[in-house]
């Protein structure tokens, strides 16, 4: 039988002597601790497979055959055809480039603003409890309903924003505000509306990791604020803000509820996963719908490496 | 070695993984799917005590649907959403091939993809040649490769309703049979602030909304496909052309409110029947009896029915029937072939009719309607039949809903300014022969 060293307890530690984690019982011991953590997560690893995995690979497969004469029998196989063609269909260029239009103007707007919410909510105040409630109601909102609510907003005939402009003076006729190209800039400001909480709370997060030791000593040294803000706080930020850039970006990338919405299936406004949609409810073209979902998908995921990588090199230089 | 150890297992755990997925993704392919099958009924099996549920677009009184439950002993469950958001169900749990309903919403439009794709079960032997008879050809629209895959429940076709105290409020006495009658008068009711907009159009990127533009080619004395159901419209001036420039016009002049290129057509009755404009171009017969309603319309009793204008006289339109259909995926075939018939029973047609605007398509149902004076709109409504034809002539074809979604992005794109009405229909037109397989014109 092995011999196993007992250690004795330290200083303040219970009487209870366990074996060491040496030798052929540590080993044994170690190996039983992994079966036993396989069996827990098998579970959640089966519903993994059939609700995620069984259902990409299934997809991607549907994605290689041509939609075919019916749409619930194969056609032939195709390969990377249906990539191709989705590819090269104008349809998707536009809606690729509206969604470049979404992503940028949902990025800054998400960022400058969660920034300025962030470091306005970073010091306790008399209140900071209910503007954080207030704070969160719009990322309760299940997204649909809140699109339903700016449509009211947006409304041509009688809506609050027409109503406001048009007494202030600022327009002279209603205007049809979807129909116009403020169309994508403000569907932009509704999404960032209901996305910005979560960018404040990450910042948030970010910034009370910040020692307030270092803002003092850069007091002594006669920093201004602005200068604690441009040569602390924003390179201390910097993880926090790759975090909330890349949330921000896929949540942006795949932007569809609030389109829907306000816009429906309209030209001016379409996005990729608008077009995806478009191909998959609409047109029941399973083939090209999926294909055009699995590009948006590595899209997003090259994107979010390319930032990862990109935060990385700046931190080692 | 524990790295290689560990690195070797993870690859195994992870290859393991995709292979189950594999695995069962080609056992789920190469399994066959339900299709229709030649015996989906059995006539004098017992259907009492079964359940089912329906999935179609428009409400139907309670009170109604008792009458089913109460006749056969099958519980129902009625399911209403848009009409927009039952084709899309309809499309993913059939492709799925997984029971959605036991009964469903077939439209006309729906023939080529889900008739010809098997999604539905023949009717024809179940309903019976008298039936089927009496459905008249309405339901031909519901025909395909040699079958009948609904039964028609609603006889929709497009005329115009208006309000004839605005009409009369404007000085016109009668509605105009001419198109430039027309334009006269919208400029009329502009004037006279009868109501807030002379006409409610829906112009939005929706089925409802594109249905306008189908039914001013039509008018205007034209087609959109021939007989072999190759696209005609994309010659420059053809009447497709000046059906775009008159929605484009509509809206310029300010006939219409200038939102109406985010309406669809139900957003579009709601404010025909508010009084927020005197007329409605694009309506069927199902909407003259709730525009009637006092208790939905504040334009009530003042809805007319008119034929639709023309170019030297009354115009065409289309009809655009809906049906009852019962997938290959529903549970009860033969309790749902009961909701079927109990619902095409004349006097469950009348009933229908009155409470929820479906105009019968029965011949003998409309024919008793006739006699007995309840037709609302008649003769205007009656009349337009005669002028209605298809869209397709060959019958709907599978590629019918790329063709449509297309045609309600391209021509609302073309409302909304950001291409003019030539771009809009000579790409419609080119990608359609593309669908269509042929050169278009």
């Amino acid at each position: 039988m092995p011999s196993v060293a007992l250690k004795e307890p330290q200083a303040g530690q219970s009487g209870a002597r366990w074996p060491a984690r040496s030798g052929l019982w540590g080993a044994t011991a170690a190996r039983e601790e992994a079966r036993l953590g396989r069996w827990l997560v098998l579970p959640v690893a089966a519903v993994t497979v059939a609700l995620v995995i069984y259902p990409l690979v299934l997809g991607f497969e549907t994605s290689l055959y041509a939609a075919g004469s019916t749409l619930s029998a194969r056609g032939n196989f195709v390969g990377a055809g249906n990539y191709a063609e989705v590819i090269k269909d104008p349809a998707t260029i536009s809606a690729a480039l509206h969604t470049l239009e979404y992503v940028g103007i949902c990025l800054v707007l998400q960022l400058a603003g969660g920034l300025v919410t962030a470091v306005a909510l970073r010091r306790a105040f008399r209140g900071r409890g209910l503007m954080f409630g207030v704070l969160i109601m719009p990322w309760a909102l299940p997204s649909v309903v809140s699109g339903v609510l700016w449509r009211r907003f947006f409304a041509p005939d009688n809506g609050l924003l027409n109503s406001l402009l048009l007494h202030l003076h600022l327009i002279h006729n209603a205007q049809v505000w979807m129909a116009t190209g403020w169309a994508i800039p403000w569907i932009a400001v509704v999404h960032v509306w209901g996305t910005l909480p979560l960018i404040t709370l990450i910042l948030l997060a970010g910034l009370q990791s910040i020692p307030d030791e270092v803002y003092s000593a850069s007091a002594v040294d006669g920093a201004t604020p602005a200068r604690q803000f441009w040569h602390i706080t924003l390179p201390l930020l910097r993880p926090a803000l790759v975090v909330a850039a890349i949330i921000g970006l896929v949540d942006a990338v795949t932007i569809f509820d609030e389109i829907y919405v306000l816009n429906g299936i309209a030209l001016n406004t379409s996005s990729v996963v608008m077009q995806v949609y478009n191909l998959i409810f609409v047109q029941a073209d399973f083939p090209h719908g999926i294909a055009f979902a699995f590009l948006i998908a590595a899209f997003s995921a090259l994107l979010a490496v390319v930032a990862l990588i990109a935060a990385r090199l700046r931190r080692t230089a | 070695m524990a790295t290689s150890a560990t690195t070797k297992r993870r690859a195994f755990g992870v290859s393991t993984v995709f292979g189950v997925a594999l695995l069962l993704a080609a056992c789920a392919t190469s399994s066959s799917g339900q299709s229709p099958s030649g015996n989906a009924f059995s006539p004098h099996a017992s259907v009492r005590g079964q359940h089912i549920t329906v999935l179609l677009p428009y409400p139907v009184s309670q009170k109604i649907l008792k009458q089913f439950t109460q006749q056969t002993g099958v519980t129902l469950t009625y399911e209403t959403a848009g009409w927009d958001n039952v084709k899309a169900k309809l499309i993913v749990a059939n492709e799925a091939q997984t029971y959605i309903a036991d009964v469903t919403e077939f439209d006309w439009s729906f023939t080529g993809q889900f008739g010809g794709g098997g999604w539905s079960e023949p009717l024809e032997s179940a309903l019976g040649p008298t039936l089927i008879k009496d459905l008249g050809n309405v339901n031909r629209a519901f025909d395909t490769k040699g079958h009948t895959y609904a039964a028609c429940y609603s006889n929709d076709y497009r005329f115009p309703i208006y309000n004839k105290k605005d009409f009369a409020a404007a000085g016109i006495k009668q509605f105009p049979s001419t198109f430039a009658g027309l334009a006269s008068a919208l400029n009329t009711l502009k004037r006279s602030k009868a109501a807030p907009y002379a006409m409610s159009l829906p112009l939005g990127a929706t089925e409802g909304g594109v249905t306008p533009w189908y039914l001013l080619t039509l008018a205007m004395g034209g087609h959109l496909f021939n007989d072999k159901n190759q696209p005609v419209f994309g010659a420059p001036g053809s009447p497709a052309y000046k059906a775009l420039q008159f929605e484009i016009t509509a809206r310029k002049n300010g006939w219409i409110s200038p939102g109406s290129v985010t309406l669809d057509d139900t957003a579009a009755l709601n404010n025909f029947e508010a009084g927020d404009a005197a007329l409605m171009l694009a309506a069927g017969p199902g909407n003259l009896p709730l525009a009637n309603d006092p208790s939905q319309s504040k334009i009530a009793p003042n809805a007319q029915a008119a034929l639709m204008p023309g170019v030297s006289g009354p115009g065409g339109s289309f009809g655009l029937p809906e049906g009852l259909a019962i997938p290959v995926t529903a549970q009860h075939k033969n309790a749902a072939l009961a909701f079927v018939k109990w619902w095409l029973e004349p006097k469950i047609q009348v009933e229908l009719y009155k409470s929820a605007g479906f105009l019968p398509c029965r011949i003998s149902v409309l024919q008793g309607l006739a006699r007995q004076g309840l037709l609302q709109g008649s003769p205007a409504a009656l009349q337009e039949i005669s002028h209605v034809e298809p869209l397709f002539p060959a019958g709907t074809p599978i590629w019918y809903s790329k063709f449509d979604t297309e045609a309600q992005e391209l021509i609302n794109a073309a409302n909304r300014g950001t291409m003019s009405v030539q771009q809009a229909i000579q790409k419609l037109s080119s990608d359609t022969a593309k669908l269509a397989g042929g050169s278009g014109s």
